[in-house]
């Protein structure tokens, strides 16, 4: 008996951590909704394959996407058009919440089931062209007579071109979705009621003229003896960019082989943002400084200054005051900064249908019909230069200066660092740790310094990983 | 003895059929993704097509990791919150064998957010532990306490983390417990009355020793589902909280596999954690032992 037990205490032990190790991978439930959608998606290939034998044969495409129910809606429609006007082709739409998306993305090209069309992060374009994952989609788009490809952004295409050397130029392995330009956002009708004069948009604030108009901003407008109304509230995570550009310093120098964060110009960008907070108290408290806190007070007409981006826009019609955007305050370089994000449409190395598949992705970024579409409902900025000046000339509706989100994406726009890069991690290592320097418990200077060993660490696993790949 | 009836025969193979459905599931989505993953842990696999043998080198690359430690130590410090669930489990399931009012609205209560799903919970946990308009500083606020903003505070990410974990497995806990209480023969507890022991007494002597193999299931599985917490800290701190400091073993490995292609990587952090958990659950059964005997 004793001995038995020890048996079957010893068979308990094993099946646990084999749970645990097989739980690491199967824990995931976005890893194995993936997987189970693309196994779904095959099996309806195969079914309607069998019941339309005989008649014309189906071809039939996956989409894969992410964004909000606006969004979704929005893409749904133009999917239905495509569909319309290519008899013949058959598109199953797989339709993910954006925070699941990169995930699910992974899962299926680690289970070899990628959908033929898919959003990619622009960033991850190296990886996954180097190890084949997308097709090189140059001469369909090319030779598509609908679309000209010379009416899309420059800066938005070249996010997609790839030699296998350097990201810019070469063969197209995807369209941009859409660019996103950061822009900034101040509220009009605070500015109006406070008797200050509104920014200019062609002159934009030096670093000292910011925190001034700030100050003079922050009041406590019900007399309870608390400040109810601020200047700002700047996630550190998508602003702080901006005073590190115009300041003159950058994350990593041109080559990409070196972290620069210890530069005494970023020090001073950085210290300049925590300063906001905790020596000038333009900002929403510690306590209170959480992105959703400063979002809604934005909202609620709390806040001066705040960012804009496009996908804003149709949450912002309603708000109860006026917004207009501006250039972001610019520090020693006297150049204003910001940077534009961009999501990619590509095709899958193993789509069936490349033709028709490539066809989806120009249809959806760069045709008239179906650019109209999505700009009508509002979910992004026109990716077609005709387009775009006349979408801007529109000053009726709010922001009246749509034009700086244009400038963004023509001229000052850049990318974040991170995606500049084969991977992020020493990019975002800056952002775990940089609580204590928003606090005011460490200098922007000790930060910089003792950071930037460990993020080049990291870089230089990036870039060995890189490497790697390309062989 | 060799006279084995033709019935016996045509039986044992009908049981390896009953069996085998459970066997092979085993051997396909248990054996093979745990022995596929001690392989890749060997090897630099990025999860896209690459994979090449390097011997050890994720290994020793663990062992010089500061954030591997970090999220290591996390895991373990929210474990702290096991003992406490049992003990307020322990308290409650006590208090509800007592028969009082309401016994079974109390259980559905406590029961609730046992089955409701983890992923709602923890949307629902971090708009109440919202800095400005969340439910608890609303609470807290009435007794003039002003509290900090819970997920964005080093200090306080992983015991509010930790609080609704112990919060969502009290019910499962308690169930047990109550289940264990009521088994307990009540001659057990005349005897001591008429031997004069008070009811302190009679629960570390008689109530306490009858539920230690619930106690010993619920230590050893809590310990191994403690070890693997993921879901909870991905939804309420996407990013693995302020300085990392909510980050578990689980997320790094995750944040490493499916955000940095590092698949291998991860492979290697997942064995790790796995022998970890292996002897852990070891140790336990050897002193549940050593205690039985004694």
């Amino acid at each position: 008996m004793e001995k038995r037990k020890g048996l079957l205490s010893i068979a308990a032990v094993t099946m646990a951590s084999v749970l645990v190790l097989s739980g690491c991978g199967s824990n995931n439930e976005g890893g194995n909704a993936a997987s189970n959608g693309g196994n779904a998606a095959e099996s309806g290939a195969s079914n309607s394959g069998a019941s339309n034998s005989g008649k014309v044969e189906k071809k039939e495409l996956t989409f894969m996407f992410r964004g909000g129910t606006d969004e979704q809606k929005a893409y749904t429609k133009v999917v239905e058009k495509f569909e319309a006007d290519h008899p013949g082709v058959d598109v199953k739409i797989v339709v993910t919440a954006a925070d699941q998306y990169a995930t699910k993305l992974k899962a299926a090209i680690t289970g070899k089931k990628v959908p033929d069309v898919f959003y990619y992060n622009y960033g991850d374009l190296r990886a996954y062209v180097n190890s084949g994952v997308l097709m090189d989609i140059t001469q369909y788009v090319e030779g598509n007579s609908n679309v000209d490809i010379t009416q899309v952004w420059d800066k938005g295409v070249n996010l997609y071109r790839y030699d296998g050397q350097v990201v810019g130029q070469g063969q197209l392995y995807g369209l941009p979705k859409d660019l996103g330009p950061f822009a900034l956002g101040y509220n009009k009708t605070m500015f109006e009621k406070a008797g200050i004069p509104l920014p200019d948009k062609d002159k934009p604030y030096t670093f000292d003229e910011f925190i001034e108009v700030n100050k003079k901003l922050t009041q406590d407008t019900n007399g309870d003896g608390k400040a109810d109304q601020y200047g700002t509230g700047f996630n550190v995570n998508w602003s702080l960019q901006s005073f590190v550009w115009s300041n003159g310093a950058d994350w990593i120098d041109e080559t990409g082989t070196k972290v620069t964060i210890d530069d005494p110009k970023f020090a001073e960008a950085l210290q300049y943002f925590a300063d906001m907070q905790n020596v000038h108290k333009i900002t929403p408290s510690i306590e209170d400084a959480q992105t959703l806190d400063t979002y809604q007070r934005w909202m609620k007409g709390e806040l001066a200054f705040f960012p804009v981006g496009p996908w804003d826009m149709p949450t912002y019609e309603k708000l109860p005051f006026d917004y207009d955007l501006i250039p972001y305050p610019v520090g020693s370089t006297g150049k204003t900064a910001t940077w534009v994000g961009s999501l990619g449409i590509g095709v899958s190395n193993n789509t069936k249908f490349p033709q028709e598949a490539a066809e989806l992705v120009t249809y959806l970024t760069a045709s008239q019909e179906g650019m109209q579409m999505l700009v009508d409902a509002k979910v992004q900025i026109p990716n077609l230069k005709d387009m775009a000046a006349t979408w801007a000339a529109d000053t009726a509706t709010k922001p009246a200066n749509k034009q700086e989100f244009l400038d963004i994406v023509n001229d000052y726009g850049r990318s974040l660092p991170g995606e500049r890069t084969y991977n992020a991690e020493w990019y975002n290592l800056f952002f775990t740790d940089i609580q204590p320097v928003l606090d005011g418990k460490v200098t922007a200077a000790e930060y910089v310094k003792s950071e930037q060993p460990k993020m080049q660490k990291l870089l230089d696993k990036a870039n060995e990983a890189e490497e790697k790949s390309k062989k | 003895m060799e006279t084995k009836s033709n019935l016996y025969r045509k039986e044992k193979y009908y049981g390896y059929l009953f069996i085998l459905a459970p066997v092979l599931g085993f051997l396909i989505f248990g054996l093979f993704p745990t022995l596929y993953s001690v392989y890749s842990s060997f090897t630099d696999m990025d999860g896209l097509g690459q994979m090449n043998w390097i011997g050890l080198e994720n290994y020793t690359e663990l062992f010089q990791d500061e954030l591997f430690y970090k999220a290591m130590f996390n895991t373990l410090f929210m474990m702290i919150g096991i003992p406490i669930g049992l003990i307020l489990a322990l308290l409650l399931a006590l208090g509800l064998n007592r028969g009082i009012w309401g016994t079974t609205a109390f259980r559905v209560i406590y029961y609730i957010p046992v089955i409701s799903s983890l992923a709602a919970i923890s949307i629902l946990w971090q708009w109440a532990y919202n800095g400005d308009y969340g439910l608890v500083n609303q609470f807290l606020d009435l007794f003039g306490i002003e509290g900090p903003n819970w997920l964005a505070d080093k200090y306080t990410v992983k015991p509010a983390i930790m609080l609704m974990a112990i919060w969502k497995g009290l019910g499962y806990t308690m169930l047990l417990y109550l289940a264990a209480i009521q088994s307990v023969p009540k001659d057990y507890y005349e005897a001591a009355e008429l031997d004069g022991a008070n009811s302190w007494q009679a629960f570390w002597n008689i109530t306490w020793p009858m539920v230690r193999p619930v106690t010993f299931f619920l230590v050893v599985t809590n310990i191994i589902g403690g070890s693997q917490i993921f879901t909870e800290i991905n939804i309420m701190t996407s990013t693995g909280g302020p300085e990392y400091s909510s980050a578990s073993v689980v997320f790094y490995i995750w944040q490493k596999a499916f955000g940095n292609f590092q698949m291998g990587y991860a492979s290697a952090m997942s064995v790790v954690l796995g022998l970890f958990i292996f002897i852990v659950t070891l140790i336990q059964f050897r002193l549940d032992k050593s205690s039985d005997n004694a």
